[in-house]
């Protein structure tokens, strides 16, 4: 069961602010809200390569991605040949997948949402569990200076009381210079590293600077792994209403 | 012979006594057959649905597919094929084993559209399995021969209902297949399943394991498990034990007994087993004070004439002799009138049982269907060790008094004074 907010890191991108703030006065809370905010554009359309290693098998699939804010998003994958026209739609807290084969279209019921989606190492939930992290987290500071000779800030997450996260805590690292995440780890409630997700080649795409590889690694299988690496990235697109509806996602 | 005759005439000099005696004995033996005879109806059933509604008698896995039931632990796992119709004749035609079934497991999702649950799908050889198993004939819905072709599905009772399916709709499963694709494929629900056992009934959804293989991605040979029936259940574990070291079964394969694959099914069995030694004892104990009592007073009113008979020159061993073939005169006159009873009123309950649905209808027990008409059963070998125990005890008993007399000085006893104990 991993709750992690996941859509807004591969659905949409970071946009970032051309001027850092300034490293005498942060606020954590800022900091943490800006790479959030900004993680996700107000709509966003791409297509994304994701890859998933496990101790059985690897594969690719191809896939064409809409979001809109954080309650919508459709995802169409495009290749292999033997997957084409799957998609998943997410709307508020619910999701359909059309299963191109047989012609269906099916609601996952949320006694599954703790399971895998597409084969990946991403669950349901992480693609529903859709909250800002300063309205459920706690946010603080943990330290600020040299990391491998990058200068960085590391901040400590820790839910409140009453949020509906399953993390135990969470720690982000942050470049200090443009704000850009290295990487984040996941911990359950009793601190334990669960999963590992770090952000690379950091890239010029659809007009922003922005991490086009995202790589998710179970802390229990270090060997295993599902990676993203976004292509054509465009932001704050007028999209039309019906794309995130339940005849666009039979399409 | 004389001794008995003896005994026979003897046991009549007071018949109203004896013949109380002899109906304790004769009750005693026949609520203790009562009481056997109705655990072993219940053991019987419970062995018998535990074993043979869905798990078969033996059943054979790769080494590492118990507990966690991975899907990649395929019955000969590791090799690139299996011929898996050989190996199932090869087992078919060893004489202890009268059938074997071949199963594939898989998790789905599986879905008529909004209604959608998690399911285990379990993919059957439906001709195999019916001669392995019975859970295909809870049917409630839909028909009864060949109950899953390909294409086609049987949902648990519990599992149709939450999904608002019925007999001839079509359901989709989806699931992660072997090579991680999402697998997904449309089945018609050719039936309804009430196998009994309500757990079952919630998840259950079987189709062709040929099916199944499809769906998961997996290859023609791949089954998780075999099902077997044997001959003698109660001879499970050491039949596994032979075919495991009989070189039949791929590599890396183990087959385990009933026993060992449903522990506490074995356990319930032992106390069962136990039980029947304490009730065996209990009521002998009980039968064996009314025979001490009876022969007490029989030697007691008598001490004058074994005075007599001892001072004719009968040694004090054939005197202990007299009073213990008259109490066991005394005994099988009560056991065989106790058979008597047993036998007439046992026919009926062993034939056709008594129906408790009346109180309960269906019961669940140890995750074990319990059915609610309860045949009683002979207890074989603890009715012998009964007739045993009860003559045991009773002989035991009549020692008491058999010994005091046969010591006492015959002019004591011609004076039909009984001093103290022997």
């Amino acid at each position: 069961m991993s709750r992690i907010r996941f859509l807004p890191l591969f659905l949409t991108t970071i946009f970032l602010t051309p001027v850092p703030p300034s490293a005498q006065n942060i606020d954590p809370k800022e900091i943490i809200d800006r790479v959030d905010r900004l993680l996700r554009g107000d709509s966003s359309q791409g297509r994304i390569e994701m890859t998933v290693v496990t101790k059985r098998w690897k594969r690719t699939v191809g896939m064409e991605i809409w979001s809109e804010g954080v309650d919508k998003a459709l995802v169409r994958i495009t290749s292999p040949k033997k997957e084409e026209g799957i998609a998943t739609l997410k709307v508020g807290r619910d999701i359909w997948n059309y299963l191109s084969k047989i012609d269906r279209t099916i609601r996952v019921p949320s006694s599954m949402m703790g399971s895998s989606w597409m084969g990946s190492h991403f669950t349901n939930d992480d693609l529903v569990k859709e909250s800002r992290l300063v309205t459920d987290y706690e946010i603080e500071l943990s330290y600020a200076g040299l990391r491998d000779d990058v200068d960085v800030y590391e901040f400590r997450l820790v839910p409140h009381e009453d949020a509906a996260v399953v993390w135990g805590a969470m720690t982000y690292q942050v470049r200090k210079a443009d704000l850009i995440p290295i990487w984040a780890r996941y911990y359950d409630e009793d601190g334990e590293l669960k999963r590992t997700m770090t952000f690379e080649d950091v890239r010029l795409m659809g007009g922003r600077k922005i991490p086009t590889l995202i790589k998710l690694v179970p802390a229990d299988n270090p060997q295993e792994y599902t990676q993203m690496i976004y292509h054509d990235l465009k932001f704050d697109l007028e999209l039309p209403k019906r794309i995130f509806s339940l005849s666009e996602l039979r399409r | 012979m004389l001794f008995v005759l003896l005994g026979w005439r003897n046991l009549w000099r007071k018949p109203g006594r004896s013949a109380i005696s002899i109906a304790a004995i004769a009750s005693g033996l026949f609520f203790l057959i009562l009481l056997l005879g109705i655990s072993v109806g219940l053991k019987e059933q419970m062995l018998s649905n535990g074993t043979s509604l869905l798990q078969g008698h033996l059943q054979v896995h790769h080494r590492d597919y118990l507990p966690d039931r991975g899907l990649y632990d395929l019955i000969g796992g590791d090799q690139d094929a299996l011929e898996l119709e050989a190996l199932i004749e090869t087992l078919e035609a060893q004489p202890q084993f009268e059938a074997v079934a071949p199963r594939l497991y898989g998790f789905s999702l599986i879905s008529t559209g909004e209604q959608s649950a998690g399911a285990q799908l379990l993919g059957i050889d439906p001709r195999l399995e019916s001669r392995v198993t019975s859970f295909l004939e809870g049917m409630v819905a839909g028909k009864s021969l060949t109950p899953v072709a390909q294409g086609q599905v049987l949902l648990g009772a519990t599992l149709a209902k939450e999904l608002r399916a019925s007999t001839g709709d079509e359901i989709a499963a989806v699931t992660q297949a072997a090579d991680g694709s999402l697998g997904n494929e449309l089945y018609q629900v050719a039936g309804i399943l009430k196998t009994g056992l309500s757990h079952l009934d919630r998840v259950l959804a079987v189709i062709h394991y040929r099916d199944l293989q499809q769906l998961l991605v997996l290859r023609s040979w791949a089954v998780h498990e075999l099902a077997l029936r044997i001959e003698r259940p109660e001879l499970a574990d050491s039949v596994a034990d032979e075919l495991n070291q009989s070189g039949l079964l791929p590599v890396d394969s183990l087959a385990q007994g009933w026993g060992e694959l449903a522990p506490q099914l074995r356990d319930y069995v032992g106390l069962i087993d136990s039980f029947y030694g304490f009730l065996i004892g209990f009521i002998s104990f009980f039968a064996a004070l009314g025979v001490l009592n009876t022969m007490l007073m029989a030697v007691f009113e008598r001490t004058q004439e074994f005075g007599m008979v001892g001072a004719l020159g009968m040694t004090p061993l054939q005197i202990l002799v007299t009073v213990l073939v008259e109490t066991l005169v005394l005994v099988s006159l009560g056991i065989g009138l106790g058979l008597l009873i047993s036998f007439l009123v046992m026919q009926p309950l062993s034939a056709h049982g008594i129906d408790l649905s009346r109180w309960t209808g269906g019961l669940t027990m140890l995750n074990t269907r319990i059915d609610p008409v309860i045949r009683f059963g002979w207890a074989g070998k603890h009715l012998v060790w009964s007739v045993i125990g009860m003559v045991a005890a009773a002989l035991l008993a009549s020692l008491i008094p058999a010994r005091r007399i046969a010591r006492m000085d015959p002019v004591v006893a011609l004076r039909g004074v009984v001093e103290g104990s022997g």
